[in-house]
């Protein structure tokens, strides 16, 4: 099944032309990260498969079928979503955090505990840390915990939105190898938004480049790198890597 | 212990309504003044000595309201002037006798005007006994000559017909006054801020306050003949109990009964009681006096905490789920908020007069007053609170699947709820310093004995009003934090500056 696919998908704020006429199947089961300079577009292309952002034209696909709009909750409880500075809910400690959805679509009370204790040790969370607020983590845990949150109802699609970006170095690297171990573990349709490419070559098998709303290539790693579709994707990745 | 327990059970027969078993209940009001409270009492204890049930609506605020009040059925009687139903109420544009003067209110309000009292108060010009000798003060003519005298008028005076603006025209007065609570009046006099006023003939505090009358040289004032005004439709028994006051009191006595409150500070049940005794209209040995002191401040309490929480819990309920409208409907939010604003800039006591005419007197309008007190701050905190909530975490609970409702309830309000606790904690304080003066439209609490004494210059009965109520503000207060600590995680309380 092709989980995730764009039909001629634009989305238009005014004049702006945030989208345009996007043609776009993602591979199944594999992390396709979307780069490009920032205002190219990444995180609306992000958000139009879990509706947040509605195309203004075109179709999105999702687990194979259209997405009804009328029934976005349900659709996007089978989606995880993990944004950059995590989103962790501050009045709610770690453990209800993580267990919120899990809650609200009534899982009995053994189950959820057991969810949270096999989430919190595969990215390596204390557990004593249940009871602690957000504010009292370190921000890579907090990341952990905004991991843990967007995978408790182990959603086969994964949206992340920049989720390393604010971190130090040190931690990034820490969390990027756990990542590649979630993904080894139990490989889910992955689409990771970022700036940062060699972090998008480090995750990713696939690359997805936009510039300006347009998609200008679409392919593994290693068909970008060794035969980029135009000046610009060429230009992009070495001023990039360069740094 | 006790009293605490008697006033519980004296408030729940409040709110479970009175009872009418033993025989009927005659409601008796009075306006705000000394004089008013005297006469109602006199006649409220006369009642009960034959056998009535009695209810106090004592110190409405002015005659408008305890004429309202009467007309609407709310009290049954209360003792009014001749000269002030002719002029404030009726209008009329010449002089009347008695009798012509019953004619009207029966026909035109189904009123009946009892026999008087037997005693005319009418409005007189004070000054002090030293400004009057210094300037050869004897008459309102006199004050022509002396265009720098500062002058303070009782509002409801300055605004007559026949108070200020005729005065002024028949002596040709050229003074600017300025409006003045009657009771402070005195107070200006003797701090010698104000220089002259206008009194009541009958004041005790005349007296009190060594003042000295001007005469009236052009007979300007009329008569003020004081009489109970009752319901046409009241019990004719009762109208002939009542008549049995007519011409009892001339206007030394009044003075005289004035005096005792204002003076030796007794009661007014006291001296009404004392009054009824010498003049052998009791044929029993008399009602006991009131309860004891803390029994009457705790009932005044609950009926001011009762007040107060039914606004503010009705406030919650319109002002909450408004504050969410707000948010999820942006377009109406200014219009909403510029309402509510602008009921909170209509004056307490004004917006408690519009009242009246919907509600009547007692409890219900001061609770609706209070209730639109209540709505702005809650309104303005929910909405402002749900706005300014970070739009990253709003994006989130959004892409997780959680539902609008969700959102609100896991989300959005348990964000929002410092900011709306103290919103409601705004109100609830707001609401317990107005409160003090719903006593004015007869709905009881904290305010009654700062009304009261008001009406009779007495400060220590003042604060006997005013300290406990700034006490229930403070206890407020630390009640709401409490319950911030109860309810909101430490951290996202705002911390005082480090």
């Amino acid at each position: 099944m092709t989980q995730i696919a764009l039909e001629k998908v634009s989305r238009v704020y005014g004049d702006e032309k945030a989208l345009q006429d996007i043609d776009l199947t993602f591979t199944d089961d594999v992390t396709t990260a979307v780069v490009g300079p920032s205002g190219s577009g990444k995180s609306t292309l992000l958000q139009v498969i879990n509706g947040l952002v509605r195309p203004s034209h075109g179709t999105v696909f999702v687990f194979g079928e259209p997405i009804d709009y009328a029934r976005l909750p349900e659709l996007r409880l089978r989606i995880g979503y993990a944004v950059q500075g995590t989103g962790l809910f501050p009045h709610l400690t770690v453990e209800e955090n993580i267990t919120l959805l899990a809650r609200l679509v009534k899982w009995d009370a053994e189950q959820v505990k057991a969810r949270t204790e096999e989430l919190m040790r595969l990215v390596n969370l204390p557990l004593s840390f249940a009871r602690r607020y957000p504010h009292e983590l370190s921000g890579g845990q907090q990341q952990r915990v905004g991991l843990c949150r967007a995978m408790v109802l182990n959603p086969r699609i994964f949206l992340l939105d920049e989720p390393f970006g604010a971190l130090d170095p040190i931690t990034r690297n820490e969390i990027q190898r756990e990542f590649l171990h979630l993904q080894q573990m139990e490989a889910r349709t992955i689409v990771l938004v970022t700036h940062d490419l060699r972090e998008a070559l480090k995750l990713a098998q696939r690359l997805v480049v936009l510039d300006r709303g347009s998609l200008v290539q679409h392919g593994t790693r290693k068909e970008i790198l060794e035969d980029p579709a135009n000046g610009f994707v060429r230009s992009f990745f070495q001023s990039q890597l360069e740094q | 212990m006790r009293t605490a327990v008697i006033s519980l059970v004296t408030l729940l027969s409040l709110l479970l309504g009175p009872d009418t078993a033993g025989g009927q209940t005659v409601v008796v009001g009075s306006k705000h003044f000394n004089e008013g409270y005297i006469l109602a009492e006199i006649s409220a204890q006369l009642l009960e000595d034959r056998g009535f049930r009695v209810e106090r609506k004592f110190g409405l605020g002015g005659t408008l309201v305890c004429f309202e009040a009467l007309k609407n059925g709310e009290i049954d009687l209360y003792p009014e002037y001749s000269g002030t139903l002719e002029q404030a109420i009726l209008k009329l544009p010449h002089r009347v006798s008695h009798r012509e003067l019953r004619e009207i209110l029966r026909r035109r309000f189904d009123l009946d005007l009892l026999e008087s009292f037997g005693f005319s108060n009418t409005y007189a010009i004070a000054v002090s006994r030293g400004l009057a000798r210094e300037r050869g003060l004897k008459t309102i003519s006199d004050l022509a000559k002396l265009p720098n005298l500062r002058v303070g008028f009782s509002h409801e005076f300055l605004n007559r017909q026949d108070g200020w603006p005729g005065l002024a025209r028949t002596y040709g007065l050229p003074a600017r006054p300025v409006g003045i609570e009657h009771g402070l009046a005195y107070h200006a006099i003797r701090e010698k801020r104000l220089d002259v006023t206008d009194v009541y003939s009958t004041d005790g505090d005349i007296k009190k306050f060594d003042l000295v009358l001007l005469e009236d040289d052009r007979r300007y004032f009329p008569e003020y003949l004081a009489a109970l005004l009752v319901r046409s439709g009241l019990d004719e028994q009762i109208k002939r109990i009542l008549g049995e006051l007519a011409g009892t009191i001339t206007a030394a006595e009044m003075q005289g009964l004035n005096g005792q409150v204002l003076l030796e500070r007794k009661s007014f049940a006291e001296v009404a009681q004392q009054f009824l005794r010498e003049e052998g209209l009791l044929r029993s040995q008399g009602t006991a006096l009131l309860g004891s002191r803390w029994g009457t401040l705790l009932f005044r309490a609950a009926t001011h905490i009762e007040l107060t929480l039914i606004a503010l819990v009705a406030g919650m309920a319109v002002a909450i789920p408004g504050g969410i409208m707000i948010y999820r409907l942006r377009a109406i939010s200014k219009p909403v908020v510029y309402l509510a604003g602008l009921l909170q800039t209509i004056p307490s006591i004004a917006l408690l007069a519009f009242m009246i005419p919907f509600f009547g007197i007692g409890a219900t309008p001061a609770i609706v007053a209070l209730f639109l007190y209540a709505l702005l701050p809650i309104l303005r905190n929910t909405a402002a609170a749900l706005f300014s909530i970070d739009p990253v975490l709003k994006r989130v609970s959004v892409g997780m699947g959680l539902t609008a409702w969700q959102r609100l309830r896991y989300v959005e309000l348990p964000l929002a709820a410092p900011t709306i606790l103290a919103g409601i904690k705004t109100a609830a304080v707001i609401n317990i310093g107005t409160a003090t003066l719903a006593a004015f439209i007869g709905a009881g609490g904290l305010g009654e004995p700062i009304v009261t004494g008001l009406a009779l210059n007495d400060t220590a009965l003042i604060l006997e009003g005013a300290v406990p109520a700034a006490l229930l503000a403070v206890v407020t207060e630390w009640g709401f934090e409490g319950l911030e600590k109860l309810l909101i995680p430490k951290h996202l309380l705002q911390k005082p500056a480090e």
